[in-house]
């Protein structure tokens, strides 16, 4: 079976409260560490899978090829351009599908969401794209008899949308269906010596839409923020508390 | 000018999502009000009472779209009936709700009709003729204001960012019924199930206190459980950063994936304010929150904000507590 995994570059959380500032630090999107660990215990369950890992970006974006190679993908791809600004999720989907067009994957997998845009579209893009079926927010799955999976979907207020989808497929990945695992040694050092494939963007598609501003929405407190020492604030609070008959 | 404008309808075994509502709101900032220009789509399986029951509502023109393979919602198949239905006439703007159903097809019927996609879209901003839709990104801390380049835009729309439309007397839209053909792809819906995880302890708790990723470790957890301890009746919360973390289970979890709450009091300590939580809390009396960072979203939407650090913050809270009360309530 062939696996490729989508990880994303995303600045720090923490480290973005000012939209004129670049960001000083990046890391793997962290749904995508999600995705990544999926691929990896499916790998553990079934013989002879390969997990293949990619990022569409500048040069950067190699070092979470790196540590996607670090934990245990088996190769690793990047998807170069040279531009700062962010593609956009059909931008990436269509640099990403035309990637993965002949190469036989059994499955793709992406996070549920990047911690940097949150537009939840690039997994349901890249299916789309490439005509394959697909299912968002995936909470588990299980390989089922020939090329059928079945897949179990977090949904709004704790339900879940149970399916069953063709392989080859895409799944985007919720938090919490694992524990993703820290980069071995054997893994790291594995990892120094592996090159990364690299294949140019020359044309990028055509952005469908753009962003013409990011700005800061501003924190306006909407209540009282209470004032003094720590310990005045606790008894303020407990005052407040008891005044609303809630102690 | 006419069918400008479609909506989407969210909707399952008959119950209107009041999302929808939400929807047509956004569109009908998005039209200065001209109803006509709006349209709204009912996909599914006879579904006619529900497009009378929403066209009653808003007094708006709906379309309930059938076929027997969108009895449940299937993403191919709810986005098959949709293509073929928008080809003949492709609507300026497509507004479906950024639920757990609508972002999940919203972006294949962009790829479909070749549209732009924008999602989680919260505010409408419109100068010089130009509309820009207005996302949150980096966990919310900034927002980006996007511009759609294709005639066609598909839009999700934020729960909870527009008041639902509500009932327009007076009005009457028309109803249609059309069938659709329907490929159903690769992809079959077997069923929508609850989760194992069940929340009801917290829909019905008057006080909830609420622990985020920031107690940094399981063991802070005492902390959390000696706040609750100053409550009669209290039940625990939690993000959901803190289920992933398998601290807490999941049936602790609140928000939009998790328990829909309404206390007389919440209590959040340690949580950022991520939307996907606090959608889960508009019912809620009043709101505490203790984060040690001042520019935490959640003190746009709290009462009573306590900017410290929550290691420090509540031993003294409960010391004063029992200074004040002598013991713990329960
Ligand atoms: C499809 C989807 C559905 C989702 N559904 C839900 C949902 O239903 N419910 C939910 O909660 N999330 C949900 N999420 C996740 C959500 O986006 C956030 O990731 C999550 O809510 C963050 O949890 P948190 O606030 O605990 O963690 P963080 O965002 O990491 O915040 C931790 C906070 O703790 C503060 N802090 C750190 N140390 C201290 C200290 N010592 N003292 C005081 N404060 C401190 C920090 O300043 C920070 O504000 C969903 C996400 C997706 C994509
Ligand atoms: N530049 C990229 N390179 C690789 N994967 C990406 C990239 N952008 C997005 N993805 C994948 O798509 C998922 C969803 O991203 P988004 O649609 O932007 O919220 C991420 O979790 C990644 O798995």
């Amino acid at each position: 079976m062939k696996i490729l995994v989508c990880v994303k570059q995303v600045s720090v959380p923490g480290t973005y409260p000012a939209a004129d500032k670049p960001p000083p630090g990046f890391r793997i999107n962290s749904y995508d560490e999600y995705a990544l660990e999926e691929a990896l215990l499916l790998k553990e369950r079934i013989e002879k899978t390969t997990v293949h890992a990619v990022s569409a970006g500048p040069e950067r974006v190699t070092a979470v090829i790196k540590r996607a190679m670090e934990m245990g993908a088996d190769q690793g791809m990047h998807i170069r351009y040279e531009q700062e600004e962010q593609l956009t999720p059909y931008q990436v989907a269509t640099l990403i599908a035309s990637y993965a067009r002949d190469r036989q994957y059994d499955i793709i997998l992406t996070g549920v969401m990047a911690d940097d845009d949150m537009q939840m579209q690039t997994g349901q893009m890249i299916a789309g794209i490439l005509g394959y079926p697909y299912a968002s927010s995936v909470v588990s799955h299980e390989i089922r008899e020939g090329r059928t999976m079945y897949v179990e979907r977090e949904c709004d207020a704790r339900q879940r949308q149970c399916l069953e989808i063709e392989m080859p497929c895409v799944l985007t990945i919720q938090s919490g269906i694992n524990r993703p695992r820290y980069p071995s040694l054997s893994n790291i050092l594995r990892a120094k010596q592996q090159k990364i494939e690299s294949i140019n963007a020359l044309d990028l598609p055509e952005a469908r839409e753009t962003e013409v501003r990011l700005f800061s929405p501003g924190i306006k407190p909407k209540g009282t923020i209470l004032q003094g020492t720590r310990r005045e604030k606790a008894v303020q609070l407990l005052e407040i508390l008891h005044e609303k008959a809630l102690l | 000018m006419r069918n400008k404008i479609a909506v989407i309808a969210q909707h399952a075994d008959n119950r209107i999502d009041p999302v929808t509502y939400e929807a047509v709101s956004c569109a009908l900032e998005l039209c200065a009000g001209e109803t006509s220009c709006i349209q709204i789509i009912v996909p599914g399986d006879r579904v006619e009472k529900v497009a009378q029951e929403i066209s009653g509502e808003t007094g708006i023109d709906t379309i309930a779209l059938e076929n027997e393979l969108l009895k449940i919602y299937n993403a191919e198949a709810y986005t098959s009936a949709l293509v073929t239905f928008f080809r003949q006439r492709a609507p300026g703007y497509i507004l479906i709700p950024h639920t757990s159903v609508g972002y999940d097809f919203a972006p294949l019927l962009a790829i479909k009709l070749e549209a732009s996609c924008i999602t989680a879209v919260k505010q409408v901003n419109g100068s010089d003729g130009t509309t820009a839709f207005v996302h949150e990104v980096f966990d919310g801390r900034l927002y980006a204001e996007v511009v759609s380049k294709t005639k066609t835009t598909v839009i999700t729309i934020q729960p909870g960012a527009w008041e639902p439309l509500g009932r327009q007397p007076g009005k009457s839209g028309i109803v249609e019924t059309r069938n659709v053909t329907v490929n159903p792809g690769k992809t079959r819906t077997i069923a929508f199930r609850q989760s194992d995880y069940q929340g009801a302890a917290l829909a019905n708790s008057e006080v909830i206190v609420s622990a985020g990723r920031g107690i940094g470790k399981k063991e802070n957890l005492s902390l959390i459980y000696e706040v609750a301890k100053l409550f009669p009746r209290s039940a625990l919360g939690c993000s959901r950063a803190v289920c992933d973390a398998g601290w807490l289970e999941y049936s602790h979890q609140v928000g939009i994936t998790g328990s829909t709450v309404s206390p007389k009091l919440y209590f959040a300590i340690g949580i950022s304010g991520a939307v996907q939580h606090i959608t889960g809390i508009k019912g809620a009396q009043v709101i505490v929150a203790v984060n040690s960072d001042p520019a935490a979203r959640f003190f746009t939407i709290a009462d009573y904000c306590i900017v410290e650090d929550l290691t420090q913050f509540i031993p003294t809270l409960v010391e004063e507590f029992k200074k004040k009360y002598g013991s713990f309530s329960k």
